[in-house]
C-alpha cells in the first residue's frame, strides 16, 4: 500500500471537504472551507504572462491594465506579486469559494440546460465595480479571505465523482486566476468535464486566446456601452472588453453576454439600442444577451433596484433590433427568462429563476419548425 | 486582542472626554497644527548599522518635536498633541523589513513620551498591516505586557467599506474604532509608483485594498485616505525615521540606494512632512546623477491634491524647516 505525501494528504482532505459541501446551495458566493492563509504561506507560482523589466521590476501581460510592478509590490488585482523580479500568482489552487450551481445561475441559457456546474473562485479582481455583488471576495487580497488549497485535478475529480458535467470559474474574476482556470480546464477535459468561465472580459488577447480552446463556453459581463461608465463606475475600459468579446466569438467557444442594468447609469434607451446594434452587427443576431436586474450593494447602496419597466424596455429594444435571444435576469417567473424559437415563436425552454421547468428542444432544434437553435446542447 | 479596555475604564475615558468638551476643550481636543513646519533633529546611524543608542534616539525625537511645534519642551509638545485619555495608534511602515523600517528605538522613545503624558502602556498600540511584517522588522509583537502593545491589523477590518473621494475601503478597526489618536511613523524612501513613501503613503496600510489605488502615482487616492474622517480627525503627528533613507527602488529595501541622511523629521502637518521627504530624496538622486522623481515619471502628485483639500502645505516655498 502506497503512502501519501503531506501535499497529497492535504489535497485529498480538501477534496473531501469540498465534496461534502456539494449538496449545499447558496445564492451568495461565500467562503466555504479553510481559513485565511498568511501572506508568506500563499502558494506562490510563477505567473505565465509577464515580462521582466530592469531593476527587478516586471510588467504584467495578463490584463489590459499592464501593471508595472516593483519588487515586493502587487499588481492592481492584489493577487500577483513581484518577488525579487519574478512575478507570481498567489492564488493558483487557492479556492475561496466552491459551490454547486445550476448553469442557469451563471447565467448560461444555451449550455446544457438544467445541468449543474461545479463553480469555483479565488480572491481578487482586476477592476472595481461599485456595484459588485461579490465584493467580499473580489475586492480582497488572498490572505484576507478564508480559502483552501484545491488544485485543478482535485476540482476535476470532485466534479466527476459527483456526476457534474461542467466546471465554472466565476464569482470574483477568473482573469486574475487565469493559470488556475487553464489548468483546471485541462484536468477537467481529461475526465470528460467541460469548463466554462464567467468573466468581465478585461484581458489581453494572448492569454485569452491561449485558454479559449480549453473552454466550452464563456460569459462576459458587458457592464455598459460607454467608456465613461467603465472609467467612473468600473475602473476599467470598454474597448478591450469589446475586443475580447469579438475574439471569443471568432474562436468558436460558445459566448453569452450579460448586461447588468443600473437605474440612470447605463439603462437609457439610446445606450441599450447602441449596444444591441453592436452585438448584432459585430457578433451576429444569435448571441444571447441577458439584461439583469441590479440590487443595491457595495458602494452603490444609494441606488434602488432596477425598475422592471427599465428591464422590459431593454428587452423589447434588443428584440426590436433583431437579437434572436434576448433574456431578462433576476426577475423570477418573467417570460424573459425563457427561450423562444425565433422561427415560429414557440416556447422552447421554460425557466423560473434558475430552474428549467420544461425543455422542448430536440437535438438542438425547435420541435415545431425544426429551426436550429445555437448552443451547447449535448 | 490580549489587553482590552475594561468597561470601567471605558466609562472613565468617555466621562473625561465629555468633561473636556464641556470645559471648552483641553489642550489636545484641538491639537495644534503648525502648517508647513517640519522639525528636524540630527541622529546618525548606529555604529556598523547596529541598533541606536536609546538615549540618543530619545534626545533626537524630543528635539524634533520641539522644533516642529515651537514649544519649549518635548513634554509640552506631547501634552499639546495628546490627552491622557487617548488611545494612540502608531502606524509604522515595516513592509521593507529591518533594512528600511522605522527603528524600534525611536518608536520606543515616542512611547516613553506618551507615558510621560499619562497614557498607559496598553493604550499605546504600535501597528502595521500584519504581525509577521512587524516581527520581521524586529518589532516585539505582543498584545499584552511591555511598554507598548504591538501587533498587526491581521485582517481585522470594518465589515463595510466607507468612501472618501475616489476610494472605497474597509478601514482597520484599530483606526475606525479603537484609537482616538494616530501617529504616522514612516521612513524616507522612494516608491516606484507613488514617488515618495514617507508619512502619507504609510497610511495605505490602514485600508484593506491599497492595491486598487496605485494608478496615476496614487493620486488622488493617498490624499483621499488622509481626508477620510477616520484619519483626518485623528492624525496628530507624523514622525519620519530618516537616520538612513532610500532614494530608489522602493518600496522594497535596496541597500545600494540607501544613504545616511542622519535626521529625524517630525511635523503636525502631514503634507509638509512628505513634501520635505520629496525634497531630500530628489536632492540625493541629483547627487547620484539620477533623474528627479518628476523626470522618472513618479512625482508624488498626491501632495498637491492633499494641499488642495486643505490638509497641509505642499508648496516647497511654504515649508519651514526648523533644525534643532
Amino acid at each position: 500500500m502506497g503512502s501519501l505525501s503531506r501535499r497529497q494528504l492535504a489535497v485529498a482532505t480538501c477534496a473531501g471537504a469540498a465534496a461534502a459541501l456539494l449538496p449545499r446551495r447558496s445564492k451568495a458566493a461565500s467562503p466555504t472551507v479553510g481559513a485565511p492563509v498568511p501572506p508568506d504561506e500563499l502558494p506562490a507560482r510563477e505567473a505565465s504572462w509577464y515580462k521582466k523589466l530592469p531593476d527587478s521590476r516586471v510588467e504584467c501581460q495578463l490584463c489590459p491594465r499592464g501593471c508595472q510592478v516593483a519588487d515586493a509590490e502587487r499588481g492592481g488585482c492584489g493577487v500577483r506579486e513581484n518577488r525579487g523580479g519574478v512575478y507570481n500568482t498567489l492564488v493558483h489552487s487557492l479556492a475561496c469559494t466552491v459551490h454547486l450551481d445550476p448553469i442557469e445561475k451563471k447565467p448560461f441559457f444555451h449550455v446544457l440546460p438544467g445541468s449543474q456546474a461545479l463553480s469555483y473562485a479565488t480572491a481578487g479582481c482586476n477592476v472595481e465595480c461599485k456595484f459588485c455583488q461579490n465584493w467580499e471576495i473580489s475586492q480582497f487580497r488572498p490572505e484576507q479571505v478564508a480559502a483552501t488549497y484545491l488544485p485543478p485535478e482535485a476540482l476535476a475529480k470532485i466534479a466527476r465523482n459527483n456526476g457534474v458535467p461542467l466546471l465554472s470559474a466565476t464569482y470574483s474574476e477568473p482573469v486574475v486566476f487565469w493559470e488556475y482556470v487553464r489548468d483546471t480546464a485541462i484536468e477537467g477535459r481529461k475526465l470528460g468535464i467541460r469548463s466554462t468561465v464567467v468573466s468581465n472580459g478585461y484581458i489581453q488577447e494572448k492569454p485569452l486566446k491561449e485558454v479559449l480552446p480549453s473552454l466550452v463556453a464563456m460569459k462576459v459581463d458587458l457592464k455598459a456601452f460607454s467608456e465613461r461608465f467603465y472609467k467612473d463606475v468600473v475602473r476599467g475600459e470598454l474597448k478591450p472588453v469589446l475586443k475580447s468579446i469579438e475574439a471569443i466569438k471568432a474562436s468558436g467557444t460558445w459566448l453569452e453576454i450579460v448586461v447588468l442594468l443600473l437605474p440612470e447609469l447605463n439603462d437609457s434607451e439610446a445606450e441599450v439600442r447602441t449596444l444591441s446594434r453592436w452585438v448584432k452587427t459585430t457578433l451576429g443576431a444569435e448571441v444571447p444577451v441577458h439584461f439583469t436586474r441590479f440590487h443595491p450593494t457595495y458602494r452603490l447602496t444609494n441606488l434602488p433596484p432596477t425598475p422592471l419597466d427599465s428591464l422590459e424596455r431593454a428587452w423589447q429594444i434588443a428584440k426590436a433590433e433583431g437579437l434572436a435571444f434576448a433574456y431578462l435576469g433576476n426577475v423570477p417567473g418573467h417570460a424573459g427568462e425563457s427561450t423562444v424559437c425565433p422561427g415560429c415563436g414557440g416556447q422552447l425552454i421554460r425557466r423560473v429563476g434558475f430552474q428549467v421547468m420544461e425543455n422542448r428542444l430536440t437535438k438542438g432544434r425547435c420541435p415545431s419548425c425544426a429551426r436550429a437553435i445555437p448552443g451547447v446542447w449535448s | 486582542m490580549g489587553r482590552t479596555i475594561s468597561r470601567r475604564e471605558l466609562v472613565r475615558i468617555a466621562g473625561l472626554g465629555v468633561a473636556g468638551l464641556a470645559r471648552g476643550a483641553g489642550a489636545a481636543a484641538r491639537p495644534p497644527r503648525v502648517r508647513g513646519r517640519v522639525g528636524l533633529a540630527p541622529l546618525p546611524p548606529g555604529a556598523g548599522g547596529g541598533p541606536l543608542d536609546p538615549a540618543a534616539a530619545e534626545r533626537a525625537l524630543s528635539a524634533a518635536l520641539v522644533a516642529c511645534t515651537g514649544l519649549a519642551t518635548a513634554r509640552d509638545a506631547v501634552e499639546a498633541l495628546f490627552l491622557p485619555e487617548d488611545i494612540v495608534g502608531v502606524k509604522v511602515n515595516s513592509i521593507a523589513g529591518p533594512g528600511m523600517s522605522p527603528r524600534v528605538e525611536l518608536v520606543s522613545a515616542l512611547a516613553g513620551l506618551l507615558h510621560q503624558r499619562g497614557i498607559p502602556s496598553h493604550r499605546i498600540i504600535v501597528f502595521d498591516r500584519s504581525s509577521r511584517e512587524l516581527a520581521r522588522s524586529r518589532f516585539p509583537v505582543r498584545r499584552d505586557d511591555g511598554d507598548w502593545l504591538c501587533y498587526g491589523i491581521d485582517n481585522d477590518y470594518d465589515r463595510e467599506p466607507t468612501a472618501s473621494g475616489q476610494i472605497g475601503s474597509c478601514f482597520a478597526r484599530l483606526v475606525s474604532t479603537t484609537c482616538s489618536a494616530l501617529v504616522s511613523f514612516g521612513v524616507v524612501k522612494d516608491h516606484d509608483l507613488a514617488g515618495v513613501s514617507a508619512g502619507l503613503k504609510n497610511l495605505y496600510g490602514l485600508i484593506h485594498n491599497p492595491n486598487k489605488y496605485h494608478d496615476h502615482n496614487c493620486d488622488p487616492y493617498v490624499a483621499d485616505v488622509l481626508n477620510h474622517p477616520f484619519v483626518k480627525g485623528k492624525l496628530r503627528l507624523v514622525v519620519l525615521d530618516g537616520v538612513t533613507a532610500q532614494c530608489h527602488g522602493g518600496p522594497a529595501y535596496r541597500p545600494d540606494a540607501v544613504w545616511p541622511l542622519g535626521l529625524i523629521a517630525a511635523s503636525t502637518d502631514p503634507v509638509a512632512a512628505d513634501a520635505w521627504a520629496w525634497k531630500v530624496i530628489d536632492a540625493e538622486r541629483q547627487r547620484k546623477g539620477m533623474p528627479s522623481l518628476e523626470a522618472a515619471g513618479r512625482p508624488p502628485r498626491f501632495l498637491a491634491t492633499a494641499a488642495r483639500y486643505g490638509l497641509g502645505v505642499a508648496d516647497p516655498a511654504g515649508i519651514v524647516e526648523v533644525r534643532a
